[in-house]
């Protein structure tokens, strides 16, 4: 239509352009549709699969490693919430009233003991480059998302705050990642490592049966949690050093317990490999799990947009992005529990106690309770 | 005869459903202002901020409602005094004056008054109930019966909607008497932030040769405060510690708890999300416009501001016995707080934000003992802050800074030199019976009564309300704020104070990272 034109042709390509300008503003609505569509049910795909783990249900789960045995007993032994009471450490009926069922407060030894843990955690998991953080527990919803949760839906572990896109946090897993979400880092600044306190909650909805006895399944708790962005190159040995920490933490800690490598079935969808823990917990008459190491790969990372450009050059190959500079790339994101408290309490109360309804505290974390070595029965 | 005292007593409800809607048009004082109000106290607005109580009575009542739908059935009452505020009328008044409070003492007063002249109403026609009822038992003409089943009949739909007016009257004046803060010390001073009254300093303003950094400039050199990546992912006034900040606030809170320990404190942990009905009794207001408290959606439970309220809760609803007495706790907890209305100067970093850990002290004792536990909770506090070798100055607050709950507060302010001003960093007030009347806590003395009439069971003295007290021990992101900037070097490291280093394995100086 820049040409010199009869006006009958003119009128007519006018009319042709306005045809095409409708049609388009339709089409590209239509894009814009079927792309939202495709991306909602497309990400709901979960991550693939690392080729060496289990295909089944929870049965096809592999034993990696069993450490210790199950203590034997001479006499009859308390479960942990007994414990709790003839010891004066645990408070679930004040709490019931005070906030509901799977609250509790923490009393005398058991808040010196939970301190203990978590100062003792930090100190052996930074000798290992880990970075002490301490992280926001109430989190906008998106993030939550994007880490690979389900902040809405009928069975939902996340609770929401009244009239606020925000939720609070059930791991610190999800501050952690996103620190650096949408953000591009130098190869250089990897690997990121990281150890986080906070205090997690979970709604536990839909948990019923057994296993919701005391402190095993609790709305609030504290956790030490492992964060680790790094290369793709480098997750499956990050998965390994995560699971080796955790694994010395126990075994330090005298705890019976068995790594699991987790069946396809029990995984979540972000992680390509999960290695879950379980401690023997004689009180249960059985195992329960005490933390969990995943790799993520870049199911996370492409979600929360989190990128690193590599140092080198492409020797080959298109150079794409900015003039010289190397593609960017997704990162690997890995997590894994150091400690979560009440878990270990239940171990440590269940197998450490004796006859006379003392418990034991294990050697590592004696200096770190100013020297207490034994949780005894308070006069009354 | 009976039929004219009939008449009266179906004239009686109408009366006094009229008066006490009449009561309720009448119009509450500062309805508007009470927001303004908060917000006066911004600039210096105290840690343990509470809404006033008065609120509560105030912004939920719409102004033409009649008696039928006035007031939601309470899920709570508070054990309050009401011979006790008539026969102390004046010095109620006084004290609400002098707290710039909005509670309405007239209102109370009229409302009581009527409640017991319809008590007695409703109690003597019942009387009269029960005398018609023995009168049918005798042998009766068969017109003398049906004119007393008429009576009856009467007598009992009377008393039927005098009861129901009975309650109504007694939730209203729950409602009112509820919003009057609790009576204050002779002590205090009377007045506004001005007048509160220094009663003692500890220290100097620490003189520096070099450009001092504010906490966020040390933050951010040090590697050891992350706002922005928090506000990315959670939102303003949101933030990470790392590096050895993370052992800093590790190394507070367990030297404040190893401290407060060898007092006799019982060391706790808290749930942090409670039921709302408690949040209500000690004292807060989780609802209404500018609520500092976090609800949770689809729930009637908040966050907690502060541990005082899990441990508050902790007794509740019981009867203690006097030799348990005292009860000291120190409780950690993180706390959340929405900092609604909180604007200016005095929200920067550290200083006002949404989550926080905090060490709480709680006292529950018998009233003779509550003094005496107010001094030795601020001489604990004094202690604390001496040893970390902080400048900083106990007020004892005025009338007008007091929370509705608190008999008496002492808060203490230390000098914060990147703000170039004091900064509070803790609170210890004695809220005498207000929170256990609310929280139902109560105690049966050991010493049968020598004189005087044996009430409750027999042979046991009645039970009275404890008296409690609550105590910031140690708040970690003022306590931050206080040492990042008193303790700055000229190289732009940081000096850690004696007492911690233990506490943090032993660091002595917080560094500038090499990069």
């Amino acid at each position: 239509m820049k040409g010199k034109l009869e006006s009958s042709e003119r009128e007519r390509l006018v009319e042709e352009g306005k045809n095409l300008k409708e049609s388009l503003v339709t089409l590209e609505e239509d894009l814009v549709k079927l792309k939202d569509e495709l991306q909602h049910v497309a990400q709901s795909i979960p991550n693939m699969t690392h080729p060496d783990v289990p295909v089944g249900g929870e049965d096809s789960s592999a034993i990696r490693k069993e450490v210790g045995c199950p203590r034997e007993f001479n006499f009859p032994i308390k479960d942990h919430l007994q414990l709790g009471k003839d010891l004066d450490l645990i408070d679930f009926d004040s709490a019931a009233e005070v906030s509901g069922s799977k609250f509790f407060y923490l009393k005398n030894e058991a808040v010196l003991l939970e301190m203990a843990l978590l100062n003792w955690t930090l100190s052996q998991v930074m000798k290992k480059g880990y970075t002490p953080l301490t992280t926001p527990e109430i989190v906008r919803s998106s993030i939550v998302e994007k880490c690979g949760f389900q902040p809405r839906g009928d069975n939902t572990q996340v609770y929401s705050i009244d009239g606020t896109d925000q939720c609070l946090i059930g791991t610190a897993e999800i501050p952690l990642g996103g620190i650096h979400m949408d953000s591009i880092l130098l190869e250089s600044a990897l690997p990121l490592k990281y150890i986080a306190f906070s205090h997690c909650f979970r709604t536990e909805a839909g948990a019923a049966g057994a296993a919701t006895k005391g402190l095993y399944r609790v709305h609030q708790f504290s956790k030490a949690e492992m964060f680790v962005i790094c290369r793709p190159e480098d997750s499956e040995f990050f998965h390994h050093e995560l699971i080796q920490i955790e694994e010395d933490l126990f075994t330090s800690l005298g705890l019976h317990f068995k790594t699991l490598d987790m069946a396809t079935a029990d995984l979540g969808a972000p992680a390509y490999r999960k290695f879950d823990i379980e401690a023997w917990m004689p009180g249960f008459g059985r195992f329960g799990e005490i933390s969990s190491a995943s790799n993520c790969t870049d199911y996370q990372s492409r979600r929360l947009g989190i990128r690193y450009r590599p140092s080198e050059p492409l020797q080959t190959g298109p150079k794409k992005g900015k003039a010289n500079l190397p593609a960017t790339k997704f990162v690997h994101t890995l997590n894994a529990t150091a400690c979560a408290v009440p878990r270990m309490m239940v171990c440590l109360l269940e197998n450490y106690q004796q006859e006379d309804g003392s418990v034991v505290i294990p050697e590592p974390l004696r200096p770190f309770m100013g020297g207490i070595e034994l949780i005894k029965p308070k006069l009354k | 005869m009976s039929l004219h005292k009939l008449r009266l007593a179906a004239a009686v409800p109408v009366t006094i459903s009229t008066f006490s809607s009449r009561l309720f048009l009448k119009p509450f004082p500062n309805t508007l202002t009470l927001g303004l109000f908060s917000r006066r106290l911004q600039p210096r607005k105290p840690l343990l901020v509470r809404a006033f109580s008065a609120s509560a009575a105030v912004q939920d009542i719409p102004a033409t409602q009649t008696s039928e739908s006035s007031v939601a059935r309470p899920q709570w009452k508070a054990s309050i005094d009401f011979k006790w505020i008539r026969d102390n009328k004046e010095a109620v008044e006084i004290n609400i004056k002098n707290r710039n409070s909005n509670a309405n003492l007239d209102a109370v007063l009229e409302l009581y008054e009527n409640m017991l002249n319809l008590q007695k109403e409703v109690e003597r026609l019942r009387e009269e109930r029960n005398n018609v009822a023995k009168k049918m038992k005798g042998k009766l003409e068969s017109s003398e019966r049906e004119r007393l089943v008429e009576e009856g009949k009467n007598l009992k739909e009377s008393l039927v909607t005098l009861e129901e007016d009975l309650v109504k009257l007694k939730d209203e004046l729950q409602h009112v008497a509820q919003s009057i803060p609790n009576m204050t010390h002779p002590d205090v001073p009377v007045g506004g932030e001005d007048s509160s009254a220094i009663r003692k300093e500890v220290g100097c303003p620490r003189e520096f040769n070099f450009p001092i950094k504010d906490h966020l400039q040390l933050g951010k050199d040090l590697d050891l405060i992350d706002f922005d990546s928090a506000a990315e992912v959670s939102g303003s006034k949101f933030f990470y510690l790392k590096n050895e900040a993370v052992l800093l606030e590790m190394a507070l809170l367990n030297w404040t708890l190893s401290q407060v320990m060898k007092k006799g404190y019982t060391p706790l942990t808290t749930p942090e999300i409670v039921r709302s009905s408690i949040v209500e009794k000690c004292g807060f207001q989780p609802r209404g416009d500018n609520t500092q408290v976090y609800s949770i959606d689809g729930t009637d439970q908040c966050l907690i501001g502060t541990a005082e309220i899990p441990l508050g809760g902790i007794h509740m609803d019981s009867i203690l016995l006097e030799s348990a007495l005292p009860l000291k706790y120190i409780a950690f907890s993180h706390c959340f707080r929405t900092e609604a209305g909180a604007a200016g100067a005095a929200t920067k970093g550290l200083y006002r934000v949404h989550q926080f850990s905090k060490a709480e002290m709680f006292v529950i004792c018998r009233p003779e003992d509550s003094e005496f536990f107010h001094h030795e909770l601020i001489q604990i506090e004094e202690d604390l802050f001496t040893s970390l070798g902080l400048h900083f100055k106990t007020l004892d607050m005025a009338t007008a800074d007091l929370g509705a709950p608190a008999y008496r507060k002492f808060d203490i302010e230390a000098w914060m030199p990147g703000f170039g001003r004091f900064g509070e960093i803790s609170s210890a007030s004695n809220c005498t019976d207000y929170q256990s009347r609310r929280l139902g806590i109560r105690y049966r003395p050991s010493e049968p009564l020598q004189t005087g009439p044996k009430k409750g069971k027999a042979n046991l003295p009645a039970t009275k309300f404890v008296h409690t007290l609550n105590a910031t021990a140690c708040a970690v992101p003022r306590m931050m704020v206080c040492l990042l900037e008193n303790y700055q070097q000229e190289d732009g490291s940081v000096v850690i104070p004696e007492p911690l280093r233990p506490f943090m394995g032993g660091i002595e100086l917080i560094k500038p990272k090499l990069k």
